[in-house]
């Protein structure tokens, strides 16, 4: 390894990045705008959701029913249809996402003091909602039961620890700084040495003095640093911005980031070994990166997948990155507490990127 | 120059030639599809159950047994173990190996049998956000269907108890779901995914390969060729168009067969949403490839103009109404949104001409504009 060598390699990448003007801008603005998207429609909480109320009962019980939802924030009444029939137009046209219809003889049957139903009608086409929805109504509804406090039972405090708030951005920040990583460091990686081979450069390179080693470093380096100014930037605008309070160990951020970007530094390399055009490099980027979204918790979580899929999803780093960044911000987790996912975050850095340099070796060898 | 079928013939065969030379690139373009149509079908579930439960019962009595009893019957809650101390359950919710804790304190039986309420915690982690509201949620109305069933039997029990007691019956959801009765998270998704697949077979791939076509200064030698301009553009343009359409069957077709998708409404509503809605997407591609040096940057384009929105903005998987109304507004920028509307009407809600021609004419005014500015500056890059 010659330093001067290296510098040299480093300053032609940077030139290189500095000729394509388009892409650096769009190297810069894709942060903000997955920070605008995640930040504000993934991690969106539903509230407001239209919603039309049917009193076929038309008691001073129904109306302290209706008014109890009307007073939730998370319901919004935008009509108050007599009977039934109205509603297959309005969710037909997407003006309510959920109904809640009160039968006739509700105060009846609660005077009587029997168990009475109370329909909430919600639109399966808009999974999300629904399940939301559901969950909501029947939170107004056990607000509305609040039984007298006698006889035998349980008073039930129940408490939200970590993220009392239930800001859901406060999760998803965290995750959206690996996130971003991931895809910038895998972007770029995986066109590296691909890009080089099309156009006939990586030839004229290897006639010069520059050994593999070096050629790799500063294939790596200059890129490396990049990532880690984006993540730096992502992390400044979501405490900024988004106020995502942060109690963890800077320590076990970085930790964790690092060992995860070099996974990426790996698998991006490995895909640009791999592939002969970069159209073949950008599909199985593609290909890598869309079960990573989807299957490592990162927007749906893992608790709600079935036990079939569960196990496949410690397959994926991103899992494990996930969980070392939200438990460090979210939970305040140190090293101990989150020994197993760093352990394998740096299971798979050794493993995906010892066999990118070996892959790295021996192809351009050939 | 008119435009002449053989040419584009002979164009679109040389696209169709690149494509099966490169037998990977187009494994990929096939099996994208599949293996995204699979994941989102299988993996992903709006439905929050089996949220992983520790039980710390001081208690120990068959009283307490019985209470938290309830928390293991029912699919929300999932004991996975127990715990002696609170400091069993800040390492448990660290560690991520339970998101809900249940702390029944000493003394429960006691309160029991005296007829009176005993303090039950709760824990719930709130570092996943959805879960945690409904396990909020889904906890309270455990607890108040507890107590209704140990007030009513107690009165039973309890000679001359119920004279004081005030009698008061329960309110309980019954929920019914529309459209899709059992939730199926893949027939929600599907609809939506053909529209994702469309907009990343077109605009991706077209912008990428076109800009590839330039990077590699084989552009310029089809310039000499007698291909005209639109010739050019047509040729281009075709293999993917066709391609999206297999991509598109492909979906539908695996959706319907496996997954339990119904079609509700018209082929023919589907049909044009999905004609304009492809000519829209392509024009796009084409506008991106004319404004991007390089295939790198054609391709961070077209994730930032292609997939991103129509992943995030279409209301694919996250609901439109309620994202902020800046964003609202921006939704309306891109296609897919109209065309994730129209999709999932007319297979799910039977939606026909007259609860989609909005989206529909939207799509129009879309396309035309979108086409109208890709010829435009094509040709301006072109003719440099």
């Amino acid at each position: 390894m010659n330093g001067k060598r290296l510098r040299l390699l480093i300053w032609k990448e940077f030139l290189q990045l500095r000729r394509d003007p388009l892409f650096l801008r769009l190297a810069m603005a894709m942060p903000i705008i997955q920070l605008v998207l995640f930040g504000y429609v993934v991690a969106a909480d539903v509230t407001n959701l239209k919603t039309a109320v049917i009193d076929l009962d038309r008691t001073p019980a129904s109306r302290t029913i209706a008014a109890s939802f009307a007073a939730s924030d998370y319901f919004n009444i935008v009509a108050r249809p007599d009977g039934e029939d109205a509603l297959r137009p309005l969710l037909d046209r997407n003006e309510i996402a959920l109904a809640i219809v009160i039968p006739a003889g509700t105060q009846a049957s609660l005077e009587r003091g029997e168990v009475a139903g109370i329909g909430i009608v919600v639109d399966g086409s808009d999974s999300s909602t629904a399940s939301v929805g559901t969950s909501y109504a029947s939170r107004v509804i056990a607000g509305y039961n609040a039984l007298p406090d006698a006889g035998p039972g349980a008073k039930a405090s129940v408490r939200v620890v970590f993220n009392q708030s239930l800001r859901t951005v406060n999760t998803m920040i965290p995750g959206l700084i690996a996130t971003i990583m991931m895809i910038s460091v895998l972007a770029i990686m995986s066109q590296a040495v691909v890009k080089e081979r099309e156009r006939g450069t990586l030839e004229q390179m290897f006639t010069t003095p520059i050994s593999r080693g070096e050629y790799l470093v500063g294939k790596v380096v200059p890129y490396m640093v990049l990532s880690g100014v984006q993540a730096l930037f992502v992390a400044t605008i979501g405490t900024l911005w988004f106020r995502v309070p942060f109690y963890g160990s800077v320590w076990v951020v970085l930790t964790g980031l690092l060992l995860f970007m070099l996974t990426n530094v790996g698998m991006g390399l490995l895909i640009s070994l791999v592939s002969r055009t970069r159209q073949q490099a950008q599909q199985m980027m593609m290909f890598v990166m869309l079960p990573t979204m989807i299957l490592s918790g990162f927007i749906f979580p893992i608790e709600s997948m079935p036990d079939a899929i569960k196990p496949f999803t410690a397959a994926i780093p991103m899992t494990h990155a996930l969980v070392v960044m939200r438990g460090a911000f979210v939970k305040g987790a140190g090293f101990d507490a989150l020994a197993t996912p760093l352990l394998a975050l740096a299971g798979f850095a050794v493993a995906i990127f010892g066999l990118a340099v070996v892959l790295m070796r021996r192809r351009l060898s050939e | 120059m008119r435009a002449s079928a053989a040419r584009i013939a002979a164009l679109v065969r040389k696209e169709f030639t690149h494509l099966f030379r490169d037998p990977r690139s187009l494994a990929l373009v096939l099996l994208l599809p599949v293996v995204e149509l699979l994941l989102f079908a299988w993996a992903i579930s709006f439905d929050v159950r089996e949220v992983p439960t520790i039980i710390w019962d001081a208690d120990g009595s068959a009283a307490s047994r019985a209470y938290v009893q309830q928390y293991a019957a029912g699919g929300f809650f999932t004991v996975k173990g127990s715990a002696d101390s609170y400091d069993d359950i800040d390492k448990a919710f660290e560690r991520g190996q339970a998101r809900v804790a249940v702390v029944v304190p000493a003394g429960f039986q006691r309160a029991q049998d005296a007829g009176l309420r005993a303090d039950v915690q709760v824990l719930v982690d709130g570092g996943e956000p959805t879960s945690a509201r409904m396990g909020e949620a889904y906890a309270l109305a455990l607890n108040q269907r507890y107590n209704a069933t140990s007030f009513a039997s107690w009165v039973a029990r309890t000679p001359g108890a119920s004279v004081d007691a005030p009698t008061t019956g329960v309110l309980e959801p019954r929920v019914r779901t529309w459209y899709n009765p059992d939730r199926l998270s893949s027939v929600f998704l599907i609809p939506g995914l053909v529209v994702v697949i469309i907009m990343i077979v077109t605009v991706q791939q077209t912008a990428v390969t076109i800009v590839r076509e330039r990077d590699q200064h084989t552009a310029e030698q089809m310039l000499v060729s007698p291909l005209s301009h639109t010739e050019l553009v047509v040729g281009k343009l075709l293999p993917w168009t066709v391609l999206a359409f297999v991509d598109m069957a492909i979906v539908v077709g695996l959706g319907m067969g496996l997954f339990e998708l119904p079609m509700r409404g018209s082929w023919a509503v589907l049909a044009a949403g999905s004609v304009l809605f492809v000519f829209a997407s392509l024009a796009i591609g084409l506008i991106i490839s004319s404004v991007t040096p390089s295939p790198e940057t054609a391709n961070i384009a077209a994730i930032m103009v292609a997939f991103l929105p129509s992943f995030l903005l279409s209301g694919f998987a996250f609901p439109i109404a309620s994202m902020p109304p800046v964003l609202q507004a921006v939704t309306y920028a891109f296609p897919a949104r109209e065309m994730v509307t129209i999709s999932r009407g007319v297979f799910l809600k039977g939606a026909g001409l007259a609860d989609v021609w909005t989206e529909l004419l939207q799509l129009t005014a879309y396309a035309v504009v979108a086409v109208g500015v890709a010829v435009r500056l094509y040709g301006r890059r072109a003719r440099r």
